[in-house]
């Protein structure tokens, strides 16, 4: 059978269809059906125990489907695990570094494992390095480094040979609010570079910050999800009035996600400008906006909209 | 240079590392080549502190290589590279032994020169070969236990790696000490049978050595492809079943004098079966306490043969489940040798031997399922607590049970009772461990 390369000319980057994995104890992921476009930041959400970093352990084929497939850059994880392996970076939530090594070494080991070969080391080893920050400690040994740092050392060796997928677990837990601004910039950077990340995270706020689309995970299925191409609008009316939802949803590059009589919450796909239209728009046709900008807290809105339905049903 | 190799060169071969072990060695050298003539000399010493570093301490290397990865949470990162399963095995069991690997052969040459001297180039040539075979053989044992032992997700890593040390020491010394070749010849027999052949135990042995430290070598592998997902199919373990039973077969002599009056010219088919039966039991009950027997595996099997890919099924058995059959076919193969010619054996009837013979597939069958099952109650303890039930239906009930002892082992004197009672033990226990696999379903 011959092999099928690896490709990111393909519509989604990770196709992941009537996924089912169980542990002797419990069905952890169950019917899980997934797209994840290439060259975009994925959030995956979702409580304690949802099955996050399962499917994120399938995603990276360290683990094998009881029953279904996921297929990354069209490569089927249970085919052709080793293949996935070497064309994606993975950091666990919880991972270890050689303590024993130089930040150089641990690079330079991580860059030949990954089969680059010896004239592409070096330049890897310092693109790594520079990417995350610890182009100044090469010779430092890992075992001294702080716990941001090791994080950063981590992400290095996790994209060190370029993947053109990232998968990342609970990347930013334990770091500090600097290290955390420099962590979303690093992804975006990334993102933008044309690298396919999907992050498994706590820190919606975080999230918010770099994620192009959230997944939530809820009891081992797909309990929604959402794209954030555009801005995360705030709307507040001073009266209520219930032509709102029916008025938004009329306007060309709105998605609603959450919207009454007294106000609503969009994402708006156009620029500055077109944000001044539509506040034009929603004035002119009689509602008392009493607020309009950016929000904050969409993705948090948005999850426990969509964990409280869920827990209703 | 494989890159998981020089890792660990990385980390082992310091240069404090390096010259802290060259003086240890040539201090103990040194301080029993002044010894007074009645004590060791240095070659003995040399020996002594060859078999510590290489299959004492470096059996405990090769198996932290991968059991400290796990606990150091540096495994994932491991799986997810570009190394070959055979790059990667090679680089860990030479590389996280290579520190006592360089005090070992720092060893050697004290060890070769009096071979040399007394008994010539090629005993001499002989005995570096053995020496380094017994190691590589203990260490790739103790890598090989390690690399099933962690399918199993056992916390306990101290454990995990005593029994690997344990399994490697045992490897090592299954084919003799380093005496095997250098021992005076008058203490040796001239020959001994295997296959009915007059053979050199000094060369059957090194061959041995040899032989099965390639299949330890193979079985790492196997295990390090498992390792990093890939799949392995059950042929090239059904081909070690086949070499151990023929090996073991070979020894039918050995067997047939363990049991008086025996006519071992006339039986010999049947001692070979029965040295066969015995190793392959050996390996079921080996495997089944070594590998992680995982409910969701048994439950996605029994869904493969419920929608009938019985070859996918069949490709994906684990080794315990190909010995457990190999010894079932081979059981059922001796007693049908003992229904076609059932003259006595050893002064009792062959076709006598056929009940307490099915008695005994059922207790096999019975104790396997112990394992299975307790497996469903505790991924940590369930292969303990199995080995430990064992140890009390086997060595302690039957001293206490007295004439009830049928219903716990094959007996020639009540066989249908010890048929019966065994094969009900067996379909009792399976029912149980079956109904628990398919209900812990979520």
């Amino acid at each position: 059978m011959a092999r099928r390369k690896f490709s990111d000319q393909l519509t989604s980057m990770i196709k992941i269809r009537n996924l089912v994995f169980e542990y002797p104890t419990a069905r952890a992921l169950d019917g899980v059906n997934l797209d994840v476009a290439p060259g975009a930041i994925t959030a995956l959400v979702g409580p304690n125990g949802a099955g996050k970093t399962t499917l994120l352990r399938l995603m990276a084929a360290l683990e094998t489907p009881y029953a279904g497939c996921i297929t990354i850059g069209g490569l089927d994880t249970r085919l052709e695990p080793r293949a996935v392996h070497q064309r994606l970076g993975y950091l666990p939530d919880f991972f270890g570094l050689y303590d024993g090594l130089s930040v150089r070494r641990c690079l330079i080991f991580a860059a030949r494992a990954h089969g680059l070969s010896s004239g592409q080391v070096n330049k890897a080893v310092m693109d790594a390095a520079q990417n995350v920050g610890l182009a100044g400690r090469l010779d430092q040994s890992a075992g001294t480094l702080s716990r941001g740092l090791r994080q950063r050392l981590a992400i290095a060796q996790a994209l060190v040979h370029r993947p053109r997928l990232l998968l990342l677990d609970e990347p930013a837990a334990g770091l500090d609010p600097q290290a955390r601004r420099e962590h979303s910039r690093l992804l975006l950077s990334l993102r933008d570079g044309g690298m396919t990340l999907v992050v498994s995270s706590h820190i919606l706020a975080e999230l918010e910050d770099y994620s192009d689309q959230m997944v939530i995970i809820d009891h081992g299925r797909v309990a929604g999800g959402s794209t954030f191409k555009g801005t995360q609008l705030r709307i507040a009316l001073a009266a209520p009035d219930d032509r709102l939802k029916d008025f938004l949803a009329g306007q060309s590059g709105i998605e609603v996600f959450q919207a009454d009589a007294s106000g609503a919450r969009v994402i708006w796909q156009g620029g500055v400008e077109g944000r001044a239209a539509l506040l034009q728009a929603l004035v002119r046709a009689g509602f008392a906006v009493s607020d309009f900008g950016e929000d904050r807290h969409a993705l948090e809105e948005l999850y426990f909209a969509r964990i409280d339905r869920e827990t209703e049903h | 240079m494989n890159p998981e190799f020089q890792r660990n060169l990385w980390l082992e071969l310091a240069p404090a590392r390096i010259l802290l072990m060259a003086g240890f060695v040539f201090c103990v050298l040194a301080i029993f080549s002044a010894a007074p003539p009645a004590l060791p000399g240095p070659g003995f010493a040399a020996t002594a502190l060859y078999y510590f570093l290489v299959v004492l301490w470096g059996t405990r290397n090769a198996a932290l290589s991968v059991i400290v990865e796990i606990r150091e949470r540096t495994w994932d990162f491991q799986k997810l590279n570009a190394i070959h399963p055979f790059a990667m095995m090679w680089g860990k069991l030479f590389g996280s032994t290579s520190f006592v690997w360089f005090g070992g052969i720092l060893c050697l040459p004290f060890i070769i020169y009096p071979v040399l001297q007394s008994r010539g180039p090629s005993m001499a040539a002989a005995e570096l070969a053995v020496l380094i075979l017994q190691g590589v053989l203990a260490q790739s044992v103790s890598l090989l236990t390690s690399l099933n032992l962690i399918r199993r997700h056992h916390n306990n890593w101290r454990l995990d790696a005593f029994l690997c040390q344990v399994t490697g020491i045992i490897a090592a010394f299954a084919f003799g000490f380093r005496g095997l070749l250098s021992a005076s010849p008058q203490n040796q027999a001239a020959t001994f049978s295997w296959w009915d052949m007059a053979l050199d135990p000094q060369s059957f042995q090194s061959v041995s050595l040899a032989i099965f430290t390639a299949w330890a070598l193979g079985g790492c592998l196997r295990a390090m492809r498992l390792e990093l997902r890939l799949s392995n199919g059950p042929f090239v373990w059904l081909a070690f079943l086949a070499f151990l039973a023929l090996y073991e077969a070979g020894f039918e002599s050995w067997l047939a004098r363990a049991i008086p009056g025996a006519d071992f010219a006339r039986h010999a088919g049947v001692f070979r079966l029965a040295a066969a039966g015995i190793s392959l039991a050996s390996s079921a009950y080996g495997m089944a306490f070594l590998e992680p027997k995982d409910p969701v595996q048994f439950r996605w099997l029994i869904l493969q043969i419920r929608s009938g890919r019985i070859a996918r099924a069949l490709l994906a058995l684990d080794c315990w489940m190909l010995s457990f059959s190999a010894t079932i076919l081979c059981t059922l193969a001796l007693a049908f040798a003992f229904w076609r010619d059932p003259q006595s054996i050893g002064g009792v009837s062959a076709s006598a031997l056929i009940l307490p013979l099915l008695a005994a597939l059922g207790f096999f069958t019975r104790d396997i399922g112990f394992f299975v099952l307790f497996r469903t109650w505790s991924r940590e303890r369930g292969d303990f607590a199995a080995a430990g039930v064992l140890v009390v239906l086997y060595i302690v009930l039957p001293r206490i049970a007295g004439p009830a002892q049928s219903l716990l082992l094959p007996q020639l004197t009540a066989p249908l009772i010890a048929f019966s009672a065994a094969w009900a033990e067996a379909a009792a226990l399976w029912a149980w461990t079956i109904v628990r696999i398919e209900r812990r379903t979520g």
